[in-house]
């Protein structure tokens, strides 16, 4: 099966870290962020996500843990 | 980062965003988003995009020393300022927005040019949806 890329089909070339709701998408429930496996995008986004995510954290927007 | 070189030579640009005390009265925000205006035109920025300051919870509580009390916040005002600078001022416009007191967290990172995403935008999106949710279609009369 081919991997979805939820980047290239919502034109999204710059991961904002102040993009919350799209950040949001690719943590799990305990606010970790997802395995490459589970969110199957590729390796260059994968990078810029986990930027982004680590910076909304640092800025209060995410949450570090969860329940 | 690849986006981020200035059209001008030399010139890098940065994303400056921030948190500001909610302890501050809402027509006093102007005063400190003036206060890092300065710095960052005292370092020879020019200022290509901002966004105004609006109260937003926080995730997880922070806390802010100042003088000998401590303060534990829940949320605060965050808003965003982008500018290109040369690199090698990028430093007297860190230690110069430690310095503002008003502030309590920053985050001053290189960015793309354009802006393609705002707080502004994503609110409208989310009232827009909100309203079609609310009033329903209109009825066809079936006889």
């Amino acid at each position: 099966m081919r991997k979805q890329n939820y980047f290239k089909e919502n034109k999204i070339e710059y991961v904002d870290y102040k993009d919350v709701e799209t950040l949001k998408k690719f943590l799990t429930p305990h606010a970790r962020i997802q395995s490459r496996k589970r969110s199957g995008i590729p390796s260059k986004f994968e990078r810029q996500l986990a930027v982004a995510i680590k910076r909304a954290r640092f800025f209060g927007l995410l949450p570090y843990v969860s329940r | 980062m690849r986006n981020s070189k200035s059209a001008k030579e030399g010139l890098v640009v940065y994303e400056l965003g921030f948190l500001i005390l909610p302890s501050i009265p809402e027509d006093k925000l102007s005063d400190t988003v003036d206060a890092i205006r300065k710095v960052v035109a005292k370092a020879n920025g020019t200022e290509i995009d901002a966004e105004a300051p609006f109260q937003h919870p926080l995730s997880y509580s922070m806390s802010k020393t100042i003088g000998a009390s401590r303060y534990v916040l829940s949320d605060a005002y965050l808003g965003w300022i982008k500018f290109e600078v040369e690199p090698r001022e990028i430093q007297t416009i860190k230690t110069g927005i430690e310095k503002i007191r008003e502030i309590l967290r920053f985050l001053l990172i290189k960015a793309p040019r354009e802006t393609t995403f705002t707080f502004a935008k994503v609110k409208a999106t989310a009232e827009a949806k909100e309203e079609s949710v609310s009033t329903p279609a209109t009825e066809v009369m079936v006889e």
